[in-house]
């Protein structure tokens, strides 16, 4: 073995890297809970760069953007997080606050710290799906629905869900698995949200079990079970298929783009959600985030960007009279359709996301 | 020459500090000179604090995750929450075998890394051999550089190079269709053959770097010599030069085995509706609706420990006790 040398020079340089090394989580963690930094866990494309940018050199408060993709990820990552959480703003949908309210991740959103509070369109002012017993918990931002999805050069118009199980669309269609047996149950005519189900557990299971035979005997139509939104439009910018379900975001922006994809809401309905800024409890930054949140609502402008971008829409005032025809249209549901659409509601979540999930993993497995 | 070497100096020195301050305070401290002391006199002591720091970085970074996993895999609840019992169980360990639901794409992870090893070792031997004995020794260099070139790139952007190539309006379609091979295109992307594609082509280098090794090894005239002897091109390859490269091939199959055991983002992007190997069931327990952690740590401890096991009998068998790990 080569004999080594040492200096005390070097031993005190390598000493002070591995110290450093292994000191670096105590010195970084400090980091996040600077007063001019703000992190915001949110979805790709929710937040414009032009307003983080210009936010920032107005503010001289830092935005540190993650990204997440799934409501599910983010619960799990704040609950291992526990009462020292890096994030101050997460994005939560309505109908999954009460889960994180139950884990006491979230703090009641003070509306009078936004002096830009009234800049929300009145049907979202004290949103139902964000407010418990008086209290609002988040700041609603977009809002969107589950459609059908086709390409208009290869389908036919619908008004069902039933194209997706054609046999001339064998291995074309694609769909977020946990989200399609929702409205697969109700296109059978069952509750796809298990409001009702809350003290028939047994018909909820069997309800839910029709609904996985179902698309385990269809599965031949399925190019691909996906998770995010980019994946679906990357897949029909391909034609690796033909017939989704997806979020109207995501096919909105399709739309926008000009590619010929139309979204509808078929005849057995679907269901709508709504995504809102949140406030974490012990938010090592709390007054920035509340800095940002009234920032965001400043102007209708904002709100049109965010819509441009992620497909949503907004849920600020004035952003309709910002967005240009095309935009609009690719936004706007027939009346008939519109009024298909039910939120989801966040009561039984535990049995629907304990069945579903179950349902799912068999799915994939079958 | 100047001889760098930390030579023992007496403590005792009368000399006055080199630095004001309290650099010379701390130069002068007992503390300090006794452990500079220490450090400068014994090498088992400088040898122990060098080898500390990656020790410790080891034990923290890549020992440290697994055993909380394993730690995990038998807590009741995680992440922990007031008011829930977080006991240790068994349960999750039990909620595998309990369902056959899991097994399957158990299975089929198993089988899938298994062909896709066999795969890259048929596909890769031959560009090894080349580069090793077919290639003049002043370009092997050259040639290996140019092989490992793709690799430069992410593991994400390799695998949608993978799906630009495979879709319907990727380059392989679009070229049939030109050449008018095909009206329609292929379905190539989102099945068993895209994800082995995929997995074949990102994992290549794991088995081509060994295969490299082992065969550059083999002495030239010893293949001459069985030429010489009569053995064909065929018998040449069994009798002489895999037997000698069978260290390579243990080390790149394990290698590649252990990596494809536990391939993640590759299955996702490419993998189709009837290609969910055990990694995504996996990800799936823990970031789905419930908080499923400590099953998924279990399962992931049961895949850790098929693997390994399966790796350790292969080379048992097949390597004998020369093989090792790159």
């Amino acid at each position: 073995m080569k004999d080594f040398t040492t200096t005390r020079r070097s031993t005190l340089k390598l000493l002070a890297a591995g110290t450093g090394i292994l000191a670096a989580p105590a010195i970084i963690r400090p980091a996040f809970a600077q007063s001019k930094v703000v992190n915001i866990t949110t979805y790709d494309k929710f937040v414009p760069q032009s307003f983080i940018d210009q936010f920032q050199k107005d503010t001289g408060i830092e935005v540190r953007i993650r990204l997440t993709d799934d409501q599910g990820k983010q619960y799990n990552l704040l609950t291992a997080e526990g009462a020292t959480p890096s994030t101050d703003i997460v994005t939560v949908t309505g109908h999954r606050l009460s889960q994180f309210l139950n884990s006491n991740l979230l703090s009641a959103l003070d509306t009078g710290r936004l002096k830009n509070w009234d800049k929300l369109a009145a049907a979202y002012k004290g949103a139902p799906q964000l407010t418990i017993d008086g209290t609002t918990y988040g700041l609603p931002l977009l809002a969107g629905y589950e459609g059908l999805a086709r390409n208009t050069e290869y389908t036919k118009e619908t008004d069902t869900w039933g194209l997706m199980f054609e046999d001339e669309f064998k291995g074309l269609t694609s769909y977020i698995i946990t989200d399609f047996l929702s409205i697969v149950m109700t296109y059978q005519g069952n509750d796809g949200d298990y409001v009702t189900y809350g003290d028939k557990p047994d018909v909820a299971q069997t309800a839910t079990n029709q609904a996985r035979d179902f698309l385990i005997q269809h599965k031949d139509k399925v190019r691909k079970y996906y998770d995010a939104g980019s994946e679906v439009q990357q897949m029909f910018l391909n034609e690796d298929i033909y017939l989704a379900q997806v979020w109207s975001g995501p096919a909105a922006k399709l739309i926008m783009d000009g590619h010929p994809i139309e979204i509808s809401v078929p005849k057995e309905g679907t269901y709508g959600f709504l995504y809102s800024f949140n406030v974490v409890n012990n938010a090592p930054n709390a007054d920035a985030a509340y800095t940002f949140l009234d920032a965001i609502l400043s102007s209708p402008e904002i709100g049109a960007a965010m819509t441009r971008q992620s497909g949503f829409a907004s849920a600020f005032a004035g952003v309709n009279d910002v967005l240009d025809d095309r935009e609009r249209a690719a936004l706007s549901l027939p009346d008939e359709q519109a009024q298909r659409i039910q939120f989801f509601s966040s009561v039984n979540r535990d049995m629907k996301n304990e069945m579903i999930d179950k349902a799912a993993a068999e799915i994939k497995a079958a | 020459m100047v001889d760098t070497t930390m030579q023992p100096r007496t403590v005792t020195s009368t000399a006055p500090p080199r630095y004001a301050g309290w650099i010379g305070r701390t130069v002068n401290s007992a503390l300090y000179r006794n452990t500079i002391g220490l450090l400068a006199s014994n090498r088992w002591v400088r040898l122990a604090v060098l080898a500390g720091v990656p020790l410790i970085w080891i034990a923290a970074l890549h020992l440290g995750p697994i055993l909380q996993m394993a730690n995990i895999s038998f807590l009741a609840n995680y992440p922990p929450r007031p008011g829930v019992d977080s006991g240790y169980t068994l349960e999750n360990y039990g909620f595998f075998f309990s369902d056959r639901l899991y097994f399957m794409p158990f299975v089929r992870s198993l089988i899938f890394a298994a062909v896709v090893t066999v795969s890259t070792l048929v596909i890769v031997y031959p560009v090894a051999y080349y580069v090793a004995k077919v290639v003049k020794p002043k370009n092997r260099m050259r040639a290996l550089l140019l092989l490992l070139i793709p690799f430069w790139a992410g593991e994400l952007i390799r695998t949608f190079s993978v799906i630009m190539l495979l879709a319907n309006r990727g380059a392989v379609n679009v070229l049939l269709r030109e050449l008018g091979f095909i009206d329609r295109p292929i379905p190539m992307l989102y099945t068993f053959f895209s994800l082995s594609f995929g997995v074949v082509y990102l994992l290549a280098l794991y088995m081509l770097l060994p295969l490299y090794s082992a065969i550059e090894k083999i002495p030239t005239p010893l293949i001459h010599a069985a030429s010489d002897l009569g053995a064909g091109p065929f018998q040449r390859f069994r009798r002489v030069i895999l037997p000698l490269s069978k260290d390579g091939i243990v080390s790149g199959c394990s290698l590649v085995y252990l990596t494809t055991i536990g391939v993640f983002a590759a299955p996702l992007l490419l993998g189709g509706p009837n290609a969910v190997i055990f990694p995504e069931v996996i990800a799936t327990l823990f970031h789905g609706s419930n908080d499923k952690w400590p099953e998924g740590a279990a399962f992931s401890m049961l895949m850790l420990a098929v693997s390994l096991t399966t790796v350790g009998l292969f080379m048992r068998i097949v390597g004998g006790r020369s093989v090792r790990l790159m």
